[in-house]
Order: structure tokens, then C-alpha cells, then sequence
């Protein structure tokens, strides 16, 4: 089995998955056609081999994770209805983005697959996984892909390949004719080749292609005009939603406030409550929708890098909500790989020894229950609880990625540039998701 | 170090990928305008695609009429966002090589360090797929140029993509520019050929068959998939611009109850 996307759409789910600032997924649509290859070995004449080949063409992104499916992985028809509408035919598989992750379809990712399978009546589904992974300093940012055909039980993962334009070579040109003295063969290819010619000298072929290309160039130039307009449509009222959530929300934030304040009234005795907390909280809850519009070119906060996990675990976990408008990617630590400030390092394996073993070794990084930022250990956002449950499945069927360090060795330049964790980070505990014997496991000395 | 961290805008960090993931045989360059933020940072709008004058393996050097033609663009952002943008780095691809730059690349950095030390460099590197594990894999980083001792070395920065939900104008504008420079670059090259003149008909014809072909090429492969991206984006606006508006006024209503 072979597949393609084209680099456009493959861009584009990039491009989706670099607005979100926690796992993004959606749908696959295409089309899957076999093809015949004859091939005449000396056992027979002709062996024809059917090759199932999945084109992408497409893809719908889901506005939000749990569109169609709950914290039990149970899917909603209805809602997965409401999502494809008319392009549920043309659904051939779903993709997942998740942040320093394993390329591993996780225990939910199966199930999830499995009930598609049966309600979009595609045996064959495919799941595609993009994980993406960035050096301790993030100057350098990797993004993984796999696409998984779960319903086989063995080649399970399909080599997904970018059809491109390949070879530009113009040494095709040939720029002298190959010698020969013949006059008859200089009489017949002048004679009947001047068919090929216009009265200009110029090849027919030349003009007729040149045509096709500039009418097919004017259609790009017109759609794209369209598309501009559509995109500044869609700015602008995504600007006037947000502004209305902000009036509501600062209406909200009024009453309770002024309801706050009529209850204190009526504890004459009472000690003042803990009103810093409240209002910090309701504050930053409210600082949260006053951030930058989506519409607007995000203007991170001006810092070189983005702030340590350690600072944003004091925050409050108001940034959990899912209804929050994207924040910037910049604002948002990345659970950084392994030798970066906050995360304890995989134990006997060393530090800063090669990203793979930040996944392969401590397999789920720091996630504390707390923590305020929206793609942890798998990369899902909201999943930490149901990690809790599922992700003792999950340890069981961990490979040990060791092998896989030496692919992960190009994004470590020299091991010398990766900070070596300080004694205080490895006393960060690790969160008890990791399974009863967590400590042990992580290190992953198997 | 004179740049502490670049941002890339998404929409430009769109056009990058579309541009990187056009061919797999060379590598594709292209420029950066934005502008220079205080603490240091670089800011990145949207990129110029370039055309490729030298297409010698890892000869990336930017002609001076293609950067003026890039300051020039970069004026006509600076008018229409109302900020100072100019120039401010450089992008290539590499193609199924390592992400980082090689010695050619960390030269060539160097130099536009010595006009302006806030010039960046980004590398994308794609095509590269683990055969054993059947993974693929996009890389790309960022980087300037410190000179240590006769030799320039690679200095890494951070670099974050900032989101960007609604694609620029700009990006789209040079996202549809590359089949027009492609079929420049044909044009060009078949021009040069046919102004041989002592070239037989059929070595003739067998060119002329050359040009049509790449251009063949060209529309299947980079004009008809960006037009069905166009189209499915318009698509997608558009369902999003219905239910936005219905979610407008669902609010407005909510606002106006008492």
C-alpha cells in the first residue's frame, strides 16, 4: 500500500497545527484507487500486483478537540455528521498533531479509529500522526509523521510520499544537433517538419502550452483574489466575536462581583476573604480574553524564549479552559526534550544525549496536575485525567525507543549546547500517570 | 549575540513549506521581511520567493537586483501595514540532507551579517523518511554566523512560529507567484536555447517538446494543487464565515438579554 498528500495540503495541516496551542486534528479526504503492476518474472509471464494507493487531497480540520467524541473516547455520530456534512464520502482516514509525543497511536487514538472504521464504513481508514519536537533552546523544531493503517495486523505504517515537481533539470535541452552530412535526411526533416513550425519559426506546441499555462495562472490569481477576500471576511468577524465574549464576559465578571460584594456586605463578622485570589483569578481569567485577537498578527510578549514550564506552574490553571482564544505559540512553553531547564532528565541514560530519548526514556514528561499548558505527555490538552486511566495501557505497549536516538541525533548539534538539568529539576516529581511504579519505569532501562 | 529569538508568522511559515515541499531535486531559497523588534527579536511577516539563479548543489547566493526587488516588496508592506519592514533574512530548503547548514550556508550568512547583523537564516529541511520505521520528517531551524578565528561558525536561535488564523495578503500573493517564476525560469532557459541557430528541425522540435513537458510538469504538479488548495481554503472560509456569523449572533443576542 502506498499514499500521497500533496505538499500543499500537508503545509496546510502545519499551518493549523502551529495556530493551535495544544493538540489539533481532523479528517483525511481523498480517494483510494488500485493500481496494476504487471511485472514478468521467470516463474510465470505476467504476476499483476494490485497496489491500494491513498491519495489525500484534503483535509477538514476540527475546530476544537472532543468535537466528535467524548473523554471516553465514545464517538457522537451526530456531531461527527454536523462536522463532515457532505464530505463524509469522501473521508479515507484522520490525522492528529500532538506536541513531544511518540509516534504511537495512543489507547484513545484506537479506539476512537475503530469506531470511525465501523460508522464511516472504511475498512481501510487511515490515521495519520504528526508529532512535533524542538531542541532544549528551540531553535530547531522537528515534525514527525507516520500514517498508521491500525485495521492490518502487520504493516501497519504506510511511507507517505510529497509528490513534488522532482527534477527541473533543463539538461534536457539539447544545444547542438548530432552531426550528419546526409542531405536526404536534412531534406525530409526539413520538408515534414516544418509542421511543427508557425510561420515565425516558433514551435505550435510552444504557443498552445503556454496558453494553457497563463489560463490556468490567471484561474490561480482569481481564486486566490477570492480567497484573500474570505480571509479578511473571517478576520473580521472573528474580531467581533471576540469582542462580544469579552463584553460578556466582563458583564459576568460584574455581577459577580457586585454580587461578591453584597454577600461580604452581609457578613458584617466575617474575616475578609481571600479577595486577592478571587480577583487574581477572575483577572487573568479576563486578561485571558483580552489577549490578542486570532485576527491580529500575534504580538508575543518579548521574550527570547518562551517562559520556563517552572514559571507558568505558578499560574492558576484558568489557560486549561478550551475556550480560550489561541494564545501564542511563543507564550506557551513546550515540554521541552530532554536537557532543557524543565525537565528532569531520563535518569542512567544521561542528559542531553539525543531528543529520542526524551521520548523514548521519560516517555511522559513533567505534567503535573496543575500545569497550564495544554499538550502534555501525549500531547493531548485536556487528557491528563484520562491518562490517569488509560495510560497504564499505554506504559505496557511502550517500545524502547533507544533504537530511534540515532534519528533524533541531527537535531542535537553538540551535546555541549543543551543545558544540563540542575540538581533542582530532578527533584520535580514526576506525576503518578506514569503508572504505580513511575520513577522506575520512566528511566526505561529495558 | 545580535538576535535573540525569531517569530515567524504562521501564514509565512506556510508559504515556506509550500515552497520547500515544491521539489525534492534542489534546493529553493527564498527571503524574509519583517522587521527587527526591541529585545532583539526578529519579526517575521512574510517571505519573497526567489528565483534560483545559480542551481549548483548548495549555492544559495541572492542576486543584488533580487534583493532590491525584495526591498522593494518590502516597502509596499511597509505602506500597507503601516510599520517598518524590510528585509531581515534569508530561507532555504535542503532536501533530504541534515537541517543544519553546511559551510557554504554559514559563509553566505556571514556576509549578509557583515550589512546588517540582525539577518537571520532558516533551513527547512524535508523529504527525509526513516525507511524503518516508515517516519517522515520535516526539520527547520534557525541560525546566524560568529566568526571564530579565520572560520565562521553556526550560532543556533530560537525560533517560534506565532499563530496567524487568517492568512496574510502578502503570503497569498507570493504563495501563487511560484508557478509564475517557475514558468520564468523555463522560459528563460528555452529562449536562450532557441536562439541557437544552427540547430537542426528535429533537435528543435525535440526541444520545444523539452519546454512543454517541464511545463507539464510544472501545472500538474505545483498550478493544479495549489489551485485545489485555494479552492478548499475557500471552502473552508467561507462554512467558517457562516458559522461565525451565527455565533455573532447568538452573542449579540446573549449581550442584549438583560
Amino acid at each position: 500500500m502506498a499514499a500521497s498528500i500533496s505538499g500543499y495540503t500537508f503545509s496546510s495541516v502545519c499551518y493549523h497545527s502551529a495556530n493551535s496551542n495544544s493538540d489539533h486534528e481532523g479528517f483525511l479526504l481523498g480517494d483510494v484507487r488500485q493500481e496494476e503492476t504487471v511485472s514478468i518474472t521467470d516463474a510465470q509471464i505476467s504476476a499483476a500486483e494490485l497496489l491500494q494507493v491513498v491519495e489525500i487531497h484534503n483535509h477538514d480540520p476540527c475546530a476544537q478537540l472532543f468535537s466528535f467524541y467524548d473523554y471516553a473516547g465514545k464517538l457522537n455520530e451526530e456531531n461527527l455528521n454536523s462536522i463532515l456534512k457532505d464530505r463524509r464520502k469522501n473521508v479515507i482516514g484522520w490525522y492528529r498533531f500532538r506536541r513531544n509525543t511518540q509516534q504511537q497511536m495512543s489507547f484513545r487514538e484506537q479506539i476512537i479509529h475503530k469506531q470511525l472504521t465501523e460508522l464511516l464504513g472504511v475498512p481501510d481508514l487511515v490515521f495519520l500522526l504528526f508529532s512535533f519536537i524542538s531542541t532544549a533552546n528551540s531553535s530547531t523544531h522537528a515534525l514527525e509523521y507516520v500514517l498508521f493503517r491500525p485495521s492490518r495486523k502487520f504493516n501497519q505504517r504506510i511511507t507517505l510520499s510529497i509528490p513534488n515537481l522532482g527534477n527541473t533539470s533543463q539538461q534536457e535541452y539539447k544545444v547542438s544537433s548530432v552531426p550528419n552530412t546526409s542531405l536526404n535526411y536534412t531534406q525530409v526533416i526539413k520538408e515534414h517538419g516544418a509542421e511543427f513550425f508557425d510561420k515565425d519559426g516558433v514551435m505550435k506546441d510552444i504557443r498552445t502550452i503556454f496558453q494553457v499555462y497563463s489560463a490556468l495562472q490567471d484561474k490561480v490569481q482569481a481564486v486566490c483574489g477570492e480567497v484573500e477576500e474570505s480571509e479578511r471576511v473571517k478576520e473580521k468577524i472573528q474580531e467581533d466575536v471576540n469582542k462580544l465574549k469579552q463584553q460578556i464576559a466582563l458583564r459576568k465578571h460584574k455581577a459577580t462581583e457586585e454580587e461578591r460584594r453584597l454577600r461580604e456586605a452581609q457578613n458584617t463578622d466575617s474575616h475578609p476573604t481571600p479577595e486577592e485570589n478571587t480577583e487574581l483569578s477572575e483577572a487573568s481569567s479576563l486578561s485571558r480574553i483580552t489577549f490578542p485577537t486570532p485576527s491580529a498578527p500575534e504580538r508575543p510578549i518579548t521574550s527570547p524564549n518562551p517562559p520556563s514550564y517552572t514559571d507558568l506552574l505558578s499560574q492558576d490553571d484558568s489557560l486549561l479552559s478550551s475556550s480560550s482564544p489561541p494564545t501564542s505559540a511563543a507564550l506557551l512553553p513546550r515540554p521541552q526534550a530532554v536537557g532543557s531547564p524543565g525537565h528532569p532528565p531520563p535518569g542512567p541514560l544521561g542528559m542531553g544525549l539525543g531528543l529520542g530519548l526524551g521520548l523514548g526514556a521519560s516517555s511522559k514528561p513533567v505534567a503535573t496536575p496543575s500545569t497550564p499548558y495544554l499538550g502534555n505527555g501525549d500531547g493531548s490538552s485536556s487528557d491528563s485525567l484520562d491518562r490517569q486511566a488509560a495510560g497504564q495501557e499505554d506504559d505496557e505497549e511502550d517500545d524502547d525507543e533507544d533504537e530511534d536516538s540515532s534519528e533524533y541525533e541531527n537535531l542535537v548539534s553538540e551535546a555541549a549546547h543543551l543545558p544540563i538539568a540542575s540538581g533542582s529539576v530532578l527533584t520535580q516529581g514526576r506525576p503518578a500517570a506514569l503508572g504505580p511504579d513511575g520513577d522506575a519505569r520512566g528511566s526505561q532501562t529495558t | 549575540m545580535a538576535v535573540s529569538a525569531v517569530h515567524l508568522e504562521s501564514d509565512a511559515f506556510l508559504v515556506c513549506m509550500n515552497h520547500a515541499l515544491s521539489t525534492e531535486k534542489e534546493e529553493v531559497m527564498g527571503l524574509c521581511i519583517g522587521e527587527a523588534e526591541p529585545a532583539r527579536i526578529v519579526h517575521i511577516h512574510s517571505v519573497i520567493i526567489l528565483r534560483r539563479s545559480d542551481k549548483r548543489k548548495d549555492r544559495v547566493e541572492i542576486s543584488p537586483e533580487q534583493l532590491s526587488a525584495a526591498s522593494t516588496e518590502a516597502e509596499r508592506l511597509a505602506d500597507m501595514t503601516g510599520r517598518p519592514m524590510r528585509v531581515v533574512g534569508w530561507y532555504h530548503s535542503h532536501p533530504h540532507i541534515t537541517v543544519w547548514p553546511s559551510h557554504v550556508d554559514v559563509r553566505t550568512q556571514a556576509m549578509y551579517q557583515m550589512l546588517d547583523q540582525c539577518f537571520v537564516g532558516l533551513i527547512f529541511s524535508c523529504f527525509i523518511e526513516d525507511k524503518n520505521t516508515k517516519t517522515g520528517r520535516v526539520l527547520y531551524t534557525c541560525f546566524q554566523s560568529v566568526q571564530k578565528g579565520s572560520e565562521y561558525e553556526r550560532v543556533e536561535i530560537p525560533i517560534h512560529v506565532v499563530p496567524r488564523e487568517a492568512i496574510g495578503k502578502v503570503c497569498l500573493e507570493s504563495a501563487v507567484e511560484l508557478p509564475r517564476i517557475l514558468c520564468q525560469e523555463e522560459q528563460d532557459t528555452y529562449r536562450k536555447i532557441h536562439s541557437l541557430a544552427h540547430l537542426d528541425p528535429v533537435t528543435k522540435i525535440h526541444n520545444g517538446s523539452v519546454f512543454t513537458k517541464n511545463l507539464c510538469s510544472q501545472m500538474s504538479a505545483v498550478s493544479g494543487p495549489l489551485l485545489q488548495w485555494l479552492e478548499d481554503r475557500l471552502e473552508q472560509n467561507k462554512q467558517s464565515i457562516v458559522e461565525l456569523q451565527l455565533e455573532k449572533e447568538r452573542l449579540l443576542r446573549e449581550l442584549a438579554a438583560p
